[in-house]
């Protein structure tokens, strides 16, 4: 993060985005060469370091740039004070000589004080000219410095130019691909209120507590401090809105990732790590069994209100998905209000609480419970697990069943296939099934698989007919061989809504043979 | 359950109840209330009858005070003044005149959690020590890397704005020592994010350039005592005299200022700009900030001013000056701290800037307050508060054109010591814009602010 008066920027029709510096040949070279200086400098005073700064300005560089750069490598350097005598010590004792021999206004009387600190301190007289001020910043020595790439540099000195139009923001939307817990967290740390919305996307709004009273910039460093958490992720859009400084108005400020993410230093993304062995357990177990549930860790946030929970995990099977969330250390309280805020949950949400390490008696907590609560002591039981999540399966289904009876749903196709129509309403495959074999829609037959049109059928009955030949039998292949022609799959059940039988002759479908009833 | 407590700087009232002094909030779902509403919030529910629970003071533990305080009759008349206000409003009191001692009265009176917020760090070391000479208790602070807070706790403006959302509900009593700051944008958001109901602002210099000491009234209670130093001087502050001194360029400074303000008129002339006023100037300034040409024409004007201002002949004067008034206790002022250094080295006299380690400011201010110090050189650090008893002389080498400056760093030497004429004079390059500047900070003469 940079100075303000280092921060240069665009501005069109309450539009506002940083100069972020493009690796052209010419910004490279402005990097390369303060680089190459810090590089050659060591040794050196920090007034010669900003005196090739303000060479490079002369020559016409952008002035917020050169320095801008500069900022950021005086940080990667570490500066000092020549060792020798120390400067306060030696002020003490000049100012000291001063009062005996009277204020320096003549040279003579200067070179006399002078003299008699130097013969103190046994050193020449220009080793306390020399050492008089050797503390002020400019005349600090760089000692160490750790060189980067030029490019590394412009992408440093973009985030920074960003975090610092951030200090001017009273408000930052964003969406992002991941991260959660550790963005939420940084919210929660860094003192800022968050508000999630939909809008295609899972989008959160940051701002702080004061901000409920009027626009205020109070947040805004905090808010510069969590960019680099969001931007951490492969996806994001960040919007924010900035209160100008210089003429108070609110400009737009946007940045996303398929644009700006070349461009700015991007932390690591740190790898998913469990916070605990009970959860790695879990994970390892359940994956073990093979039960048809995708489990995922670190899921995306599940809206509670306007806040939000970010589960241990989620459970997902069809179009079924539960949460799972596991609480170690716990107080009644922390319960409580975290019951709260999961009643305003949509969604499934399975508790692991674990007994050894609860403050409370457990009976107090029973009879608050509207949870989905299974104990544990050291490791999570897969048994009520599995259980809870066939049961959330079946309500689910069976909600879905229901739903689906009481829409009057009007199809037109020829065929309905369950499996693909559960998918693009979002529904189980079983739901559908269910509801449309019960009561099948006006003009179709339900098969196993799917809802076959009346006039299909009828088709499929009249190409029969036309085989069937003076005997009144067609061997079955042939029959099956018709009906999967006309595109339906189940053809014993197709056949027998149209009033054929089959006649076996032992077990060789080749020699049985499709008669009218 | 209804259920008051402190958030950040803000109230949070939860139950099924509403306030006047609130609004929803819908990102947490309850009330929230500003933390300067918390009594009124407080009385509506009292008033309403409903039963509540207030979690929102978390006030340090009550120290005994041992209160010696004698006032002067005008600082007597500005406390009763407050009192009679409901413990809110603004002192308007010259520097020198004893603000201080008024509050300290003040705090010994209400014997409550007090927070003392001031501008510099020196000044968190200077209201320490008078809380322990004339309340005999300890002060804790909050700024400069220290944070203890006590039953009196003394504060920066800075840590008292970024620390607003643990401190704000600790104190019952707030004090703001040059409280012409807190009309910021920032700063006022201390006024706003802390509980205290009872309010006082300390000034000499209650204007401000851009207006903004009007919201001062509605943050800590309307101007309730005014005193001039005219109506002071002689009887409870220092009689001094004033003059100015003008110097000329050497040529090659001449030379050199000449070339620096052609190539910034020539510019201003073509492109027609005049500049009138200061918001002209934030304007053109603005503009540098996109056209390369108008940055260098800015740069020639600095470069201009610079010389002006810290002309070598100046010091020179300063030379004969300090020889001739030997006996004086001297505080010598400049604008950047460049000057500063250049005339610490050239005399050898102690500095004080922004860069000066605070233990080492500490003690070259008691030095020169013990008198073993005869003069000390300064940038604009102690421009505020820091009080030198038996300073004598001020010279100005160089300042901006604010009337505030030249009030505060007169203030600097008026205080009063029986016997003690104070002196300021201030150098000005003649034939320079340093000449327009001078006059426009003896402007508004000081009794009239």
């Amino acid at each position: 993060m940079l100075p303000s008066e280092l921060l240069a920027v665009w501005k069109r029709k309450g539009d506002i985005w940083p100069r972020y510096a493009r690796a052209t040949e010419d910004s490279l070279e402005v990097a390369n060469s303060l680089i190459n200086a810090y590089k050659d400098h060591v040794g050196e005073k920090k007034s010669v370091l900003k005196a090739f700064a303000s060479e490079l300005e002369d020559k016409g560089y952008e002035y917020r740039f050169v320095r801008g750069l500069a900022y950021l490598l005086d940080r990667k350097g570490t500066f000092k004070c020549n060792e020798g005598i120390n400067p306060v010590e030696l002020r003490r004792r000049i100012f000291q000589a001063t009062e005996e021999l009277g204020l320096a206004t003549t040279p003579e009387r200067r070179r006399r004080i002078v003299e008699t600190v130097a013969s103190e301190l046994k050193v020449r007289s220009e080793t306390v000219d020399e050492f008089l001020y050797a503390d002020l910043d400019s005349e600090l020595v760089l000692e160490e410095f750790e060189p980067l790439a030029p490019d590394e540099l412009l992408k440093e000195y973009n985030l920074s130019l960003t975090q610092t139009l951030l200090f001017d923001s009273t408000e930052l939307n964003f969406t992002a691909s991941g991260n959660w817990q550790r963005i939420f967290y940084a919210v929660k740390r860094l003192g800022l209120i968050y508000e999630v919305y939909k809008d295609g996307r899972f989008w959160v709004k940051i701002d702080g507590p004061a901000s409920l009273f009027k626009l205020t910039r109070r947040y805004g460093t905090a808010t510069a401090k969590l960019l680099p958490t969001i931007i951490a992720n492969p996806e994001w859009t960040v919007e924010a809105k900035i209160l100008w400084r210089y003429t108070n108005e609110i400009c737009r400020f946007k940045l996303e990732s398929w644009k700006h993410r070349a461009m700015l230093k991007s932390p690591q993304q740190p790898k998913v790590s469990y916070d605990s062995v009970v959860e790695q357990d879990f994970a390892e177990q359940f994956q073990g069994l093979k039960t048809g549930w995708q489990l995922k860790r670190e899921p995306e946030p599940v809206p509670a209100g306007k806040q939000v929970i970010i589960p241990d995990f989620s459970l997902e099977k069809e179009s079924v998905k539960v949460y799972m969330e596991i609480v170690g250390f716990w107080t009644l309280e922390y319960l409580l209000r975290k019951m709260e805020k999961l009643k305003k949950v949509e969604a499934n949400m399975l508790v692991a609480v674990n007994e050894n390490l609860a403050c409370e008696k457990l009976a107090n907590l029973e009879k608050n419970a509207q949870l989905n609560i299974i104990y544990y002591h050291d490791k999570i039981p897969l048994a009520p697990v599995l259980r809870y999540l066939e049961g959330a399966f079946q309500t689910v289904q069976t909600r879905q069943t229901g739903l689906l009876k009481s829409l009057s749903v009007i199809f037109t196709e020829p065929f309905v296939n369950y499996e693909e129509f559960a998918a693009r309403i979002g529904v189980s495959t079983e739901a559908v099934k269910e509801a449309l074999t019960e009561k099948p829609p006006e003009g179709y037959t339900a098969m196993s698989d799917g809802l076959v049109r009346r006039d299909k059928l009828e088709q499929i009955r009249r190409k029969i007919e036309e085989q069937l030949g003076p005997t009144g039998r067609l061997p079955l292949p042939d029959a099956i061989r018709i009906i999967e022609s006309e595109g339906v799959a189940d053809a014993t059940k197709s056949l027998e809504a149209l009033g054929y039988k089959i006649n076996w002759h032992g077990i060789n479908a080749e020699k049985a043979e499709v008669a009218k009833l | 359950m209804i259920r008051l407590c402190f958030n950040k700087g803000t109230i949070l009232l939860r139950g099924e109840v509403g306030t006047p002094y609130g609004k929803w909030d819908p990102r947490v779902e309850c009330y929230r209330i500003k933390a300067m509403h918390y009594w009124d919030a407080l009385a509506y529910l009292k008033e309403s009858k409903l039963a509540f629970q207030d979690d929102v003071p978390n006030l340090p533990p009550i120290q005994q005070l041992n209160s010696t305080v004698e006032l002067r009759p005008y600082q007597k008349e500005a406390l009763d003044r407050w009192r009679h206000a409901n413990m809110r409003g603004i002192l308007i009191l010259p520097t020198a005149a004893g603000k201080t001692y008024v509050a300290l009265k003040a705090i010994g009176l209400l014997r409550t959690q007090t927070f003392i917020v001031v501008p510099t760090l020196d000044l968190i070391d200077q209201w320490r020590k008078r809380v322990a000479e004339h309340l005999n208790t300890e002060a804790g602070a909050v700024g400069g890397g220290e944070n203890t807070v006590r039953m009196i706790t003394v504060s920066t403006y800075d840590s008292a704005y970024l620390q607003a959302e643990t401190l704000g509900n600790k104190f019952m009593l707030i004090v703001f020592d040059e409280v012409h700051h807190l009309a910021s944008p920032s700063y006022m958001q201390i006024a706003e994010m802390y509980i205290a109901p009872y309010r006082m602002g300390l000034t000499a210099t209650y204007e401000r350039s851009d207006e903004r000491h009007s919201l001062l009234p509605r943050l800590v209670g309307d101007p309730v005592y005014t005193v001039g130093v005219e109506e002071l001087a002689g009887e409870h502050l220092s009689p001094y005299t004033y003059e100015k001194m003008f110097v000329e360029l050497t040529p090659d400074e001449q030379r050199a200022y000449d070339d620096e303000m052609a190539t910034f008129r020539l510019y201003l002339r073509e492109k027609g700009i005049v500049l009138r006023s200061a918001e002209d100037f934030q304007k053109f300034i603005m503009v540098t900030g996109r056209d390369h040409r108008a940055r260098e024409a800015l740069l020639a004007r600095n470069r201009a001013l610079k010389i002006a201002l810290n002309s070598d002949a100046k010091l020179g004067l300063l030379g004969r000056q300090l020889e001739a008034n030997r006996n004086e206790k001297t505080l010598i002022f400049t604008l950047h701290n460049d000057l500063v250094y250049t005339i610490s080295r050239r005399f050898l006299i102690p500095a004080i800037t922004y860069q000066t380690p605070r233990e080492e400011r500490r003690e070259i201010l008691e030095n020169f307050r013990k008198g073993e110090y005869k003069a000390v050189v300064t940038s604009q650090v102690l421009d505020e508060g820091v009080d030198v008893p038996d300073a004598s002389a001020g010279y100005i080498l160089s300042g901006t054109g604010s009337t505030r400056e030249y009030i505060q760093r007169l203030g600097r030497i008026l205080r009063k010591v029986e016997g003690k004429r104070a002196k300021l004079v201030e150098f000005v390059s003649k034939e320079t814009v340093e000449v327009g500047i001078s006059r426009r900070r003896r402007h508004k003469k000081a009794t009239e602010d």
